[in-house]
């Protein structure tokens, strides 16, 4: 492990990454992630699909309110106008589905401008509550539009391929979920280290000084707004495309709280924190099983009520992660790696 | 124009719910400058509570109202001790989201401690059928209006004239020089969790008297969310004005232009009011300095 870190060029600093450690490592779990179909079962193989694609839409959301600081309880509104958008594309226009999932990201981007210019005024709690009411406001147009969108009786994708990989809950979804976390992530942290990234923790941190650094705030405040909901738009896609039947009431509340949950858990403001945050609560579920399993016999208790232990987990797992590791395991991982560092000086 | 009538009425009714949810709102924020995202989630955990109680004893509707208010403060105080008092201080995500996690865990204890099923609650107050010139109501709904006007009076009674309301509108206005003139500002915002708690425990058993104890009651939080922008997050009176207009809005709505906008007018209320007056119609602007 290298203990200093010093760069000595503008091209090294602003880098992905200067260790060639990180490379190397980032290469393995990437091999590793490839190879996983041929290891996993089925329902298995479902499970890290919706892991990767509740990735893409973390780090969506984690643009917004972990590096802007605007903070969005709307986040199942903007994954169904992705949804709705990708399967509308392939049902009723025919547009290849390759097509279709960045053409939803796109719509989903311009949707969210609708809501976020008449909220540039407004941060902190009440854009909060703002987007609380446009999300609402979306799924009940999704709910009363039956004639477009299916209304109560949902919207049915057909099967098609994307490059030849067949949708629906097998290897081929995996991987262009796979696929799309790869992309994402690499323009996340590429955006982050340009002039927009840094603007955007400027805005975050002070706005007003940010203001008088020459900051245009309303333009990146939309910009953050738009790149934003596109990813969180191309999430509610690969979610139709994995699915293949979505009903408005897939895009419950408990969606949004669940994408923040994820932040909050991996470590609000970074790309790897929304990733690991996204693995844990896609896998809290199972966690939570597994150990009622332990106290009670065969989990008999679970079974009925297993949306409700879920989200009463998801709860105090919110409430526990704030009071205890505000900076979410991301942060765990910098405390153990600079205590490591440090030994024996302290921290 | 009896139609029209008619749906005022009702609005009114819906909105005399949405407004003691609402008072609960606006005395947490005016106090503490914490949004209760948990409000709606109180309301049924409190209401629940007291008709366990209730039903134990068998309970006259009065008993089961002294109940709610009882359990809702000492619930409200408990709350705020263990999950918001630790948090002050702290920016505004941290605490939002304290809130909302604190929602959702009472939103699945709720079914997991009393089951799925719902229920109305009987009174022989309901059998009754009041006749307001051309408007009929149910003794249930003019009880709810009754007891929002009886609670909005007693609200505001309290920030006018009491020495601990007062208190709290000194410690609102200016938390230091409330400190400094001897007020203990965090007993303050104790009892502003257990007022609030209480009238949500009114309002819950409100609620379920006229529609039914069921465990998604807690919709009902989100529906008195605008009625509190509306009228201003830091004015309790204000929020119980607001509540009552979203609620005519809401049923004028649904009556002439389209079935389930009742659920939805409230949030095309807060988008609006948020544009133009993001303080609300009541509530005092924020300054911001640098």
């Amino acid at each position: 492990m290298r203990t200093g870190h010093a760069v000595e060029s503008y091209d090294r600093l602003i880098a992905l990454s200067t260790n060639p450690v990180t490379w190397a490592w980032t290469a393995v779990l990437l091999a590793g992630l490839v190879m996983l179909p041929l290891m996993l079962s089925g329902p298995m193989l479902a499970m890290m699909t919706s892991v990767l694609i509740a990735a893409v839409g973390a780090i969506g959301l984690n643009v917004l309110t972990g590096t802007t600081g605007l903070i969005s309880l709307g986040q199942s509104g903007f994954l169904a106008v992705g949804a709705y958008a990708c399967g509308l594309l392939i049902r009723d226009l025919s547009v290849p589905a390759v097509l279709a999932i960045p053409l939803a990201g796109l719509i989903t981007g311009l949707a969210s401008l609708l809501i976020g210019i008449p909220t540039l005024r407004l941060k902190g709690l009440y854009l909060a509550i703002t987007t609380l009411a446009a999300s609402f406001i979306i799924i009940h147009i999704i709910k009363h539009a039956a004639a477009l969108t299916g209304g109560p009786f949902g919207l049915r994708i057909p099967q098609v391929t994307v490059l030849g990989l067949p949708i629906g809950n097998g290897p081929g979804m995996y991987y262009i979920a796979l696929t799309a976390v790869v992309l994402v992530v690499l323009f996340v942290n590429n955006l982050m280290r340009s002039r927009s990234g840094r603007a955007w923790v400027a805005i975050r941190e002070h706005d007003i000084a940010a203001r008088s650094m020459g900051i245009d705030i309303a333009r990146y405040k939309l910009l953050a707004f738009f790149v934003s909901s596109t990813i969180v738009g191309i999430a509610g896609a690969l979610m139709a495309l994995q699915l293949r039947f979505i009903t408005a009431d897939v895009f419950g509340l408990f969606l949004s709280i669940e994408a923040l949950a994820m932040l909050l858990v991996g470590g609000v403001g970074s790309v790897a924190g929304a990733v690991l945050g996204a693995v844990f609560i896609v896998f809290l579920p199972e966690m939570a099983r597994a150990l009622l399993a332990l106290f009670t016999s065969a989990g008999e208790t679970g079974s009925a009520l297993v949306f409700e232990i879920r989200i009463v987990v998801t709860g105090a797992l919110i409430i526990l992660m704030l009071r205890l590791e505000p900076d979410g395991l991301m942060g765990l991982w910098r405390k153990t790696k600079r205590y490591w560092l440090q030994w024996p000086l302290p921290v | 124009m009896d139609y029209l009538l008619n749906l005022v009425a009702s609005g009114l009714v819906f909105g005399s719910l949405y407004g003691l949810v609402a008072i609960g709102f606006a005395v947490i924020y005016k106090t503490t400058g914490v949004v209760n995202f948990a409000q709606g989630e109180v309301m049924m955990f409190v209401l629940y509570f007291a008709w366990m109680v209730g039903s134990f004893v068998d309970a006259p509707l009065w008993m089961l109202l002294v109940i709610a208010i009882v359990f809702g403060s000492l619930f409200g105080a408990v709350l705020e001790r263990l999950f918001i008092r630790p948090m002050l201080g702290k920016s505004q995500f941290p605490i939002i989201m304290t809130t909302v996690g604190l929602a959702i865990m009472l939103r699945g204890l709720v079914p997991i401690f009393w089951g799925v099923d719902s229920a109305p609650i009987e009174a022989p107050i309901k059998s009754q059928l009041w006749q307001f010139g051309p408007v009929f109501l149910l003794g249930d709904q003019v009880f709810a209006l009754v007891v929002f006007l009886l609670v909005s009076a007693a609200t505001w009674g309290f920030f006018r004239f009491s020495r601990v309301g007062i208190a709290m509108r000194a410690a609102a206005h200016d938390e230091t020089a409330a400190l400094l003139m001897g007020i203990n500002v965090r007993r303050l915002q104790g009892l502003s969790w257990m007022i609030a708690s209480a009238v949500s425990g009114v309002a819950g058993v409100c609620y379920a008297l006229i529609i039914a104890r069921a465990p998604d009651m807690w919709h009902i939080g989100f529906q008195a969310f605008p009625a509190a922008i509306l009228g201003g997050l830091d004015a309790p009176l204000g929020a119980a004005f607001g509540a009552a207009v979203v609620g005519i809005v809401a049923s004028l709505s649904e009556g002439y232009i389209g079935y389930g906008l009742k659920e939805i007018s409230g949030f095309i209320i807060i988008i609006a009011i948020l544009m133009v007056r993001p303080y609300g119609l009541f509530g005092e602007k924020e300054l911001e300095r640098v």
